[in-house]
């Protein structure tokens, strides 16, 4: 589905992303960690074309990303605040998003009560612009906004961050839920171990921008990665 | 689609905060700009007769003509200075299913309804109607008025290209400025006139239409540039205002001898030389030291004896624009990291004095560098001494004090120009006092005795002040202390 090759990037002197070869099967729940700096979200953003390569290209589908833009429709993300507009409220920024995907408003209806009980009654139907949401309420939109017009590919960047801890177990079951019924592929990328093994089924470990290990052993994984990083 | 983006913009132009929270500052620069384009549209009306006063027995289209270059040219560096670049959204849309065409050119279009672009017109309109229509017809009329208009939306694209694409190169604007000064130089010296070379082309227009054709071609030609440029470059990393500056140590070794204070000061310096705001501000107080040339050689303040009551107003600016341009937003600079004040023991006391060393030290280098207007006369270094006395026993201590009234949080990373961030009543009102202080030590005695009195007096003043530094900073710490709750939660809002 998504495909990396030869992917480089550069600041001046330094690299920051040296992937020769990476794939991404479709309905996959893939997931990315790896300390601070390893490159986590500029792959992302990579791959999403908001950041030009050095060197290398990424493949949606055969397409190269950076050449066409169709495959967007079919590709959500939600990596930080700035990919909202912030001067909307919820419900205009959903609604806004309704038009842009062509969506009916029952399938936004649809999606949306999905999300009933991770919004906790606290994000629509108030008079408040997002950017005077907490940033638990600005995540849970973030990555509402990004699972909507039926993607079949979803990048979320530390979608469990700032998240309190029974948001983060009802998000869990969301994404599995998603995970099962619509076979959407995600991309998540996380501190938390415990939450990403729980999740993905495939974990591949950056450092210094380089892949260092690819993990497609579910009952291995955690200790693995334990391992590593209290090194 | 299109309508959608259309909607968001205007939706965002209403809603954003500085417009919610500050309906005062935003309705005094909707006045402003109002007010200016009338001064425009009526220097327009009267162009007619303008010309004829100043060029009498000359043919005033032709004479027009010859100095339309120079308009141009002083068009290209205030579009440089104010034209502001429309890429803030570009993070918000880039990843959604729209195409990067057609959001550049909303982007782009929305840029375009810009007052800006209506001083061309607002300005050649009338004269245009009055004097081209009637010597050449209606046709000569729109051939010369697009042919004006077309160059003038031209620049437009081409400076959203030129800025972005030398954004950190002053390697342009100097360009430019020589130029600028090249052009209007020879035409003073008689080498050659710019304009006179110029005029032809635009008397061309008058009389067919391909000079404005060739016009429109140059804005489509422009458009189409600036329109690739933009979409070819929609990343995150490429396309935006300002981009990371590298990180050097500058610091005045001076400040170090003055214990806490003294590093605060250097950090308040770091942070005026790496925020593009005030690095703004800072380059205007520089410029404003030239201030003086404008007064000190017009005549009409030339008197027999004594000194005109103009120029304490002047030697006040001079020496003390840093203080009163920089100082009157006193906390809003820090209102980022305010909190970070307010953590350390004794921070708030420290950070008055730090912002005290800072304003004393720049208006001590401002009055140096205008000591050379003594060439205009030792009357003026006499100005430049009481009011420089002035400014660092007094007026600083009433300024911080009116600015600590409500201040509000700003960020520093937006331009200086037309920025009304952080200005609330307190700003407004902090002009009497900067205005009418100085007078009303200095006017008393040079009416009862004469000039030199008067000037003594506002030194004396200030030296009063300035040996009374203590008890008067207390005032400002004490009331920075007493508020410093409401102040520090106002910061923490959004802005």
């Amino acid at each position: 589905m998504i495909q990396v090759s030869q992917l480089k990037k550069q600041y001046k002197e330094a690299v920051v992303l040296d992937i020769p070869q990476l794939e991404i099967t479709k309905g996959e729940c893939f997931g990315l960690v790896g300390n601070n700096g390893a490159g986590k979200t500029t792959l992302f953003r990579i791959m999403l074309d908001l950041v030009r390569t050095t060197a290398g290209q990424v493949t949606f589908q055969g397409e190269d990303v950076s050449k066409t833009e169709s495959w967007k429709s079919q590709a959500g993300a939600y990596l930080d605040e700035q990919m909202l507009l912030a001067f909307l409220t919820p419900d205009e920024y959903f609604e806004t998003l309704r038009k842009i995907y062509g969506l009916s408003e029952a399938d936004l209806q649809l999606h949306l009560s999905k999300f009933a009980e991770l919004f906790n009654e606290e994000v629509l139907g108030k008079k408040k612009y997002i950017r005077d949401l907490s940033k638990g309420n600005l995540k849970k939109v973030g990555i509402a906004a990004a699972m909507l017009g039926h993607p079949q590919v979803v990048f979320l960047d530390e979608p469990f961050e700032n998240l309190d801890p029974s948001s983060q177990i009802r998000l869990k079951k969301l994404i599995l839920s998603e995970l099962e019924t619509s076979k959407i592929t995600f991309l998540i990328s996380s501190h938390d171990l415990n939450h990403v093994t729980d999740l993905c089924d495939r974990i591949v470990l950056l450092e210094k921008g380089k892949v260092i290990r690819d993990l497609r052993d579910k009952s291995e994984m955690l200790n693995e990665l334990e391992t590593y990083f209290v090194g | 689609m299109f309508f959608t983006l259309i909607r968001l913009q205007y939706l965002k132009s209403i809603r954003s905060t500085s417009f919610a929270k500050s309906a005062l500052a935003t309705g005094f620069l909707v006045f402003i700009s109002l007010l200016l384009l009338s001064y425009v549209f009526f220097a327009g009306l009267f162009l007619g007769r303008i010309i004829d006063q100043f060029a009498e027995g000359k043919e005033p289209i032709s004479f027009l003509n010859s100095l339309l270059i120079y308009f141009f040219l002083g068009e290209f560096m205030y579009r440089y200075f104010i034209q502001k670049l429309p890429v803030v959204d570009l993070e918000s849309l880039l990843h959604l299913p729209i195409g990067k065409k057609k959001i550049v050119s909303v982007l782009l279009l929305r840029s375009f309804l810009s007052p800006l672009n209506l001083i061309a017109l607002l300005l050649f309109l009338p004269f245009g109607v009055e004097a081209v229509q009637e010597e050449y017809g209606v046709l000569g009329l729109i051939s010369w008025l697009g042919t004006l208009l077309g160059i003038s939306w031209s620049l437009h694209w081409f400076m959203l290209w030129f800025k972005q694409r030398f954004e950190d190169s002053l390697l342009g604007l100097g360009l430019v400025f020589v130029i600028v000064l090249l052009s209007g130089g020879s035409t003073y010296l008689g080498w050659f006139d710019v304009g006179a070379l110029v005029a032809p082309f635009f008397t061309a227009a008058t009389q067919s239409v391909l000079s404005a054709v060739g016009a429109l071609g140059l804005l489509l030609t422009l458009f189409i540039i600036c329109y690739r440029y933009y979409v070819s470059h929609a990343y995150l990393e490429e396309l935006g205002e300002e981009k990371s500056y590298q990180v050097s140590d500058q610091s005045f070794g001076l400040f170090s001898r003055f214990g806490v204070a003294g590093e605060l000061a250097n950090l308040e310096w770091k942070l005026i030389i790496r925020h593009k705001k005030s690095r703004t501000y800072l380059m205007l107080s520089a410029f404003f030291l030239l201030y003086g040339l404008i007064f000190y050689t017009n005549p009409a303040y030339q008197t027999e004896s004594g000194i005109s009551p103009i120029y304490i107003f002047v030697g006040v600016f001079i020496t003390g624009i840093f203080m009163i341009q920089y100082g009157q937003l006193f906390l809003s600079w820090n209102s980022s990291n305010f909190d970070f004040f307010l953590m350390q023991k004794g921070g708030l006391e420290a950070l008055v004095r730090a912002k005290y060393l800072l304003f004393l030290g720049v208006s001590g280098v401002c009055f140096l560098a205008s000591v050379p207007y003594v060439y205009f006369g030792w009357d003026i270094l006499l100005v430049h001494v009481a009011t420089f006395l002035f400014n660092c026993g007094i007026l600083v201590h009433v300024i911080l004090y009116v600015a600590l009234w409500k201040p509000k949080p700003m960020d520093l990373s937006k331009g200086a120009m037309f920025n009304y961030e952080g200005v609330g009543a307190a700003q407004f009102l902090i002009i009497i006092p900067l205005m009418a202080g100085p007078y009303l030590v200095y006017l008393p005695f040079s009416y009862l005795i004469n000039d030199y009195a008067g000037l003594l007096a506002l030194g004396v003043t200030g030296l009063t002040g300035i040996l009374a530094f203590g008890p008067l900073s207390r005032l400002v710490t004490q009331r920075l202390l007493a508020n410093r709750f409401e102040i520090s939660s106002s910061f923490r809002q959004e802005l």
